[in-house]
């Protein structure tokens, strides 16, 4: 286990980067791609795959991970029926049986309610969870951050490893 | 200057990699015991029963699947094995696995073990899973359709008080509706007539004739008398329409009748049913061959139609027809499940496909030879039916030998599923009957079953059993105690070896028919009908003037009322018509006589 850890750290030391704000909140909204939808199904390895290649925050990947997850589970119900609705429209069975009859997309799961219901749903609000999260990260550095930063807890907690964390929304 | 802004992390590469080792590594350490979970989870939510497997082995550079120790329970006896499997390799097809398809191209079976009895009972399937429920609704199925008399063994009371009450009774409840339904065709009737009108036509009509006949034609203008001919023609046109009316009223009349005597039989038929009830509360015995035999094993040859009308359920359910999107639960998981849509489309891979499945048993002298062919999860991309045949023998010293082949087409205008099976020297268990004190132990027999559910839930089916070594075993505590009839019963079959048992299912599923018959029916029947005929003669008709006593009067009455409406109706309208014919004779010699003047025609000289 403390091998898989030091496994984990260094690729996160290796993968971070002191993003800005935009690039905190792009790795967030991707992120909350992985935290809606269901985890096992393969989009989510592209959206992983997204957050490790492209140059965004991949701490705003994890932290949008760890927010949107919760708020997956409580939404099920809905996804369930907006994806209900979008697999039973007359004028998308063609392209949902076309996409059923390509090799690997069925591995998405995009046949089933809550996983096009969740992908949908996330694509319809990632540019607002971006936009938001943008504004967030910025004006939290403008005004918190340096206090957050200078203060005791933070101090002791820069001495351990969960600053490690923590490092990923340290202000430029 | 700012620095260019990179859309890539190049440097992730070698992380990503690292995550895409560790990913093989855990599907390596994993994916074995992660499938072989999936697997036995998928089929006992299929199956609706438990399902063991001991392992299971992916072998991906050969696109194949090694299993072992399968056992499936029986979802209607834990305690038992339907189905027992040592070894099962699967060849898959690769290339439809990337579509999310399994297309088996060779099944392999050994050590195959039918009906074995499990170490420890098997866990009770999940109660909502679809195969449950489906389980739930054919048992169910089963305990309302088929409804077999008990053969009632007590002494026949001739005495007893048999105590009826109206309100039990069908006939009142139909004689009370067709009282109903008598005053309203008499009232409709009445309405009917009288918005006919006769009475003042016939005496405007009548009075027209009067002055006409008293008016000579010759002294008439030719404007008066075309004035006459006019409302001749008028009021026999009236007439004429009056004369329809009154045949339309008689032809519906007739029909109301009609209805009313078809009441009247329904009311008969309902007094039969009572006899019955009657009958059945003074608990006589029924000594009928057909309710003989479905009193002793209606039960056992329903059992059989039940399991077999499950399995064909469960094949409907998950083998749907045709090739619309096909709606399933989702998958398992944390997260809803949610609804799971195929979309299924022609020329490309079904979902599930069993090209061939080929079983070998060979054991101890024995060898059976299991087929399969065509099974498949959409039976209309595949365009062929599924079929399964077995032929040969399973045991040892005294073997089995089992042939059964099925068929399952759901495709095309008639869809159905069917079996035919067949073994012989199967030791078959004890068989009790309900409220008898005795039973009978088959022995080594012969056994034929053939089901079908086809288009319009149409069902057929036959369950036959042939044991020529039977023997009987009765509780001699209870025997010694026994009831005239029970002792008959016993003394009749305690000296038979052979039994044969034919059970006949045919109808529909919402509207089933079921006939048993055995060897033992027309024995017992006779030695009961000689016994104690005369006894039963009394109590029927003791059952049968109870009924009458609470019916008799009402059914008199309402017989009464209904004769005196119709013949009432018939009198009347003939009555009118002949009014009418006469009104219109005159009209046309009226019509003759104004006729020639209102014309200007010229008297023709006699001859």
């Amino acid at each position: 286990m403390l091998t898989l850890l030091k496994l984990l750290q260094s690729l996160f030391r290796t993968l971070h980067s002191e993003g800005t704000p935009g690039q905190v909140a792009a790795g967030m909204m991707l992120g909350a791609g992985i935290g809606l939808t269901p985890l096992m199904n393969a989009h989510n390895l592209v959206l992983f795959a997204a957050i490790v290649l492209l140059n965004v925050s991949f701490g705003g990947g994890m932290l949008g991970l760890a927010l949107f997850t919760p708020v997956g589970f409580l939404l099920d119900p809905l996804f369930d029926r907006v994806g209900l609705l979008l697999l039973e429209i007359p004028g998308l069975r063609g392209l949902w049986t076309d996409w059923y009859n390509i090799p690997l997309l069925p591995y998405t799961g995009f046949n089933n309610s809550v996983v096009l219901g969740s992908f949908a749903v996330w694509l319809v609000c990632a540019v607002p969870i971006y936009v938001a999260a943008r504004l967030a990260v910025g004006h939290y550095r403008a005004t918190y951050g340096h206090r957050v930063l200078n203060s005791r807890f933070m101090r002791g907690l820069k001495a351990s490893k969960v600053y490690n964390v923590y490092s990923w929304f340290e202000p430029q | 200057m700012s620095p260019r802004f990179k859309l890539f992390r190049w440097r992730a590469i070698g992380p990503l990699l690292l995550v895409a080792v560790l990913l093989v590594v855990l599907w390596l350490l994993l994916a074995d015991q992660v499938a072989r979970y999936e697997a036995a989870t998928a089929l006992e939510e299929t199956l609706g029963t438990q399902v063991d497997l001991a392992s299971l082995r992916l072998r991906e550079a050969e696109a194949a699947v090694d299993l072992t120790g399968l056992a499936i329970a029986d979802p209607r006896d834990p305690r038992r094995n339907l189905l027992e499997a040592g070894a099962i390799t699967i060849d898959l097809d690769p290339v439809p696995l990337a579509e999310k398809k399994i297309v088996v191209d060779r099944l392999t079976l050994s050590g195959l073990k039918f009906l074995t009895t499990r170490a420890t009972p098997a866990h009770p399937a999940d109660p909502n899973s679809p195969a449950a429920r489906l389980l739930r609704s054919t048992e169910q199925w089963a305990r309302e359709k088929f409804q077999f008399p008990t053969l009632a063994l007590g002494r026949i009371d001739t005495v007893k008080s048999l105590v009826l009450h109206p309100d039990h009774l069908g006939t009142v409840k139909a004689a009370a509706a067709l009282v109903v339904t008598a005053d309203s065709t008499r009232a409709a009737f009445d309405s009917s007539l009288q918005q006919l009108a006769l009475k003042p036509l016939v005496d405007s009509t009548s009075a027209l004739v009067t002055r006409l006949a008293q008016t000579d034609p010759k002294k008439l203008g030719l404007a008066e008398a075309a004035t006459a001919l006019k409302d001749v023609r008028q009021a026999l046109d009236r007439v004429k329409q009056a004369k329809a009316r009154v045949a339309s009223l008689e032809q519906s009349a007739k029909a109301s009748f009609g209805l009313l005597q078809q009441g009247l039989a329904g009311v008969d038929a309902a007094r039969q049913r009572d006899y019955a009830l009657a009958k059945s509360l003074l608990e006589l015995p029924s000594f009928d061959g057909p309710n003989i035999g479905g009193a002793l094993f209606g039960q056992q040859s329903t059992d059989y139609f039940q399991q077999a009308l499950f399995y064909a359920k469960l094949i409907e359910r998950y083998v749907p027809p045709g090739l619309q999107p096909w709606n399933r639960p989702g998958p398992v998981r944390a997260r809803r499940a949610g609804t799971t849509v195929e979309f299924p489309r022609m020329k490309e891979y079904p979902r599930f496909l069993l090209r061939q499945g080929d079983v070998d048993v060979t054991a101890g002298g024995a060898g059976l030879k299991l087929s399969l062919a065509g099974i498949t999860s959409q039976p209309a991309l595949y365009g062929r039916p599924a079929l399964l045949s077995a032929t040969g023998t399973l045991g040892g010293d005294h073997p089995i030998r089992l042939t059964v082949s099925g068929l399952s087409r759901h495709f095309g205008a008639s869809p159905m599923d069917s079996v035919v099976a067949e073994v012989t020297g199967v030791p078959l268990p004890a068989i009790g009957f309900p409220g008898l004190p005795i039973s009978v132990t088959p022995g080594r027999s012969t056994v034929r079953f053939a089901f079908s559910l086809g288009a319009g839930d149409r069902l057929t089916g036959t369950w036959e059993v042939d044991a020529p070594a039977a023997s009987w075993q009765g509780d001699s505590t209870r025997l010694a105690a026994a009831s005239l009839v029970e002792s008959t019963v016993w003394r009749v079959v305690s000296g038979l070896t052979q039994l044969r048992i034919r059970a006949d299912l045919g109808g529909t599923v919402g509207s089933p028919t079921i006939s048993v018959r055995s060897n033992l029916d027309e024995a017992i029947a006779d030695r009961l009908r000689g016994l104690l005929g005369e006894e039963l003669a009394k109590a029927e008709q003791k059952a049968r003037a109870a009924v009458d006593q609470i019916v008799d009067g009402q059914v008199a009455s309402l017989k009464a009322r209904v004769t005196a409406l119709e013949s009432q109706a018939l009198q009347q309208l003939p009555l009118q018509q002949s009014q009418l014919d006469d009104i219109q004779r005159l009209l046309d010699l009226q019509l003759k006589r104004f006729g020639s003047r209102a014309t200007g025609a010229l008297p023709l000289p006699k001859l």
